[in-house]
């Protein structure tokens, strides 16, 4: 507990200590060269198509099939409003990336809509700062965190449970899981299982609002691997410029 | 407007030439008239004309051509089928520069292709375009609302942002076309779905093939994909027993 709170304030001093140099939005630039991207760096790709699959047959004989249940159970509009919930419950990482990356008014949105949120808005579950405050999410990770301060990403990397990331972003996912405010309070025994029954939970209400979509992406793939690395890898190159 | 002065110039030296005094107010009323449609018609055909140059405005008019299109209550019910599919690919292809969409999906390994490779590899990605596009057409819901928020030119190349709000899953998509002017006429080459270029998407899928087997290899994939796609889709069972067969 304690070396999990140590990691926190060291990160948390780096982020103020090393000056900052926020990433430029390119917005005027039109991406028209088709050189520009060089194939996806993979070098444990091996590895990687074991794990795909893996994740595939675990999603084919146990997400899926779950989710479709829920759904069934629980309409769309009450499902939105759980990963709402899931959603409002990752503040603390939103807001200590924002800090990281020094978007100080996306930190303090974040801090207000958490506030907004979890009190007007029942436990997370109504999006009442954007509705009525106009407060829009911010949504900042530390694997964004790295990537401002030119961390490259790393080999592509799958992994079991989570799917696509990269080493950057594993990396991010460990930091971020350590923040939570859990880890203070309870025993890691404690935190394993909570954190993990969330993580599951968000999971299939996740895979529950986008069946339509998973199984679009499997139809029509001609290269399902392909698909689904460039898939993952040019959304974060756009959540990063952001 | 220097058309329009020299119009108005013109026609007040015709007039006043052939004028006596008497009909004086009614030729300047006449004259006010003219310099007013002459003025309007100008403006209207410039206006039309830069319409018709503006990338925003062909994906605009694209769009919504292809709703009218699936709205239209002809083309209705699944009779009409092959039929809707049919008339949005009319209003959509001629917007698409299938070549230099084939082109950049295979990337590098394009030069290596003879002409002849060149043009069945063009015709069959527009196939599979084809079919992905028709798969989701049925899908269409008439309560989506399109915003076509912004375009950006630089020279010969465009993009176009919109923004496709579904009211059923209250959810916001974001849709951006890029474009390039060929002899004039602004082509779509790429769409860019929520931050996902689907060209470069293909061309990653594509360029892992070719780097690890063949051409003949990936063009028989494509085949197969298509085969597959032309099972009927409303039965899933029969869908996936067709995957797991081939």
């Amino acid at each position: 507990m304690i070396t999990k709170l140590l990691v926190a304030i060291v990160i948390g001093t780096l982020g103020y200590g090393v000056t900052v140099q926020p990433v430029l939005a390119q917005t005027g630039a039109i991406q028209h060269e088709e050189t520009e991207h060089a194939p996806p760096y993979d070098p444990w790709e091996p590895f990687n198509q074991g794990m795909f699959t893996f994740n595939l047959q675990l999603d084919k004989y146990a997400l899926r099939p779950v989710a479709t249940g829920y759904a069934w159970l629980l309409p769309d509009a009450a499902r939105r409003s759980v990963g709402r919930f899931f959603k409002n419950l990752g503040v603390v990482e939103r807001f200590a990336n924002n800090l990281f990356q020094a978007k100080f008014p996306g930190a303090g949105q974040e801090v207000g809509r958490f506030v907004l949120n979890t009190t007007l808005g029942g436990v997370g579950f109504f999006d009442v700062a954007d509705i009525w405050f106009d407060m829009k999410e911010s949504p900042e990770d530390f694997g964004q965190t790295l990537a401002v301060y030119g961390v490259s990403s790393g080999p592509y990397l799958v992994l079991p449970f989570f799917g696509p990331s990269t080493v950057r972003d594993t990396v991010g996912l460990a930091v971020d899981s350590a923040m939570n405010p859990m880890n203070y309070f309870l025993s890691t025994l404690q935190v394993f299982a909570i954190s993990g029954g969330l993580t599951v939970g968000s999971a299939i209400n996740y895979r529950s609002l986008n069946l339509q979509f998973f199984e679009d992406v499997d139809r029509y793939a001609v290269d399902l691997y392909g698909a689904v690395q460039d898939g993952y890898l040019q959304r974060r190159e756009k959540d990063i410029q952001e | 407007m220097a058309p329009c002065k020299t119009a108005i110039s013109n026609g007040e030296r015709k007039i006043s030439k052939n004028d006596d005094r008497k009909e004086g107010k009614v030729v300047t009323r006449l004259r006010s008239l003219l310099r007013k449609v002459t003025c309007v018609s100008v403006l209207a055909w410039s206006l039309s004309a830069w319409a018709a140059d503006s990338p925003l405005e062909l994906i605009r008019s694209t769009t919504e051509r292809s709703m009218a299109v699936l709205q239209d209550p002809a083309n209705q019910g699944a009779d009409h089928h092959q039929a809707r599919i049919d008339k949005v690919r009319e209003i959509l292809l001629p917007q698409f520069d299938s070549l230099e969409i084939a082109k950049r999906t295979l990337g590098p390994y394009w030069r290596e292709r003879t002409e002849e490779q060149k043009k069945e590899f063009t015709d069959l990605f527009t196939r599979l375009v084809e079919k992905t596009y028709s798969g989701t057409l049925d899908r269409y819901n008439p309560d989506v609302k399109f915003f076509f928020d912004q375009e950006r030119i630089e020279e010969d190349f465009a993009e176009v942002d919109t923004r496709i709000l579904d009211p059923a899953q209250n959810k916001t998509f974001s849709v951006s076309y890029r474009l390039h002017r060929v002899g004039g006429k602004w082509l779509i080459y790429d769409i860019v779905a929520e931050n996902v270029s689907l060209v470069r998407n293909y061309r990653n899928q594509f360029n892992r093939i070719l780097s690890k087997s063949s051409y003949e290899d990936l063009v028989q994939t494509i085949q197969s994909k298509l085969k597959e796609l032309s099972a009927p889709s409303s039965a899933a069972s029969s869908a996936s027993s067709s995957a797991s067969s081939s």
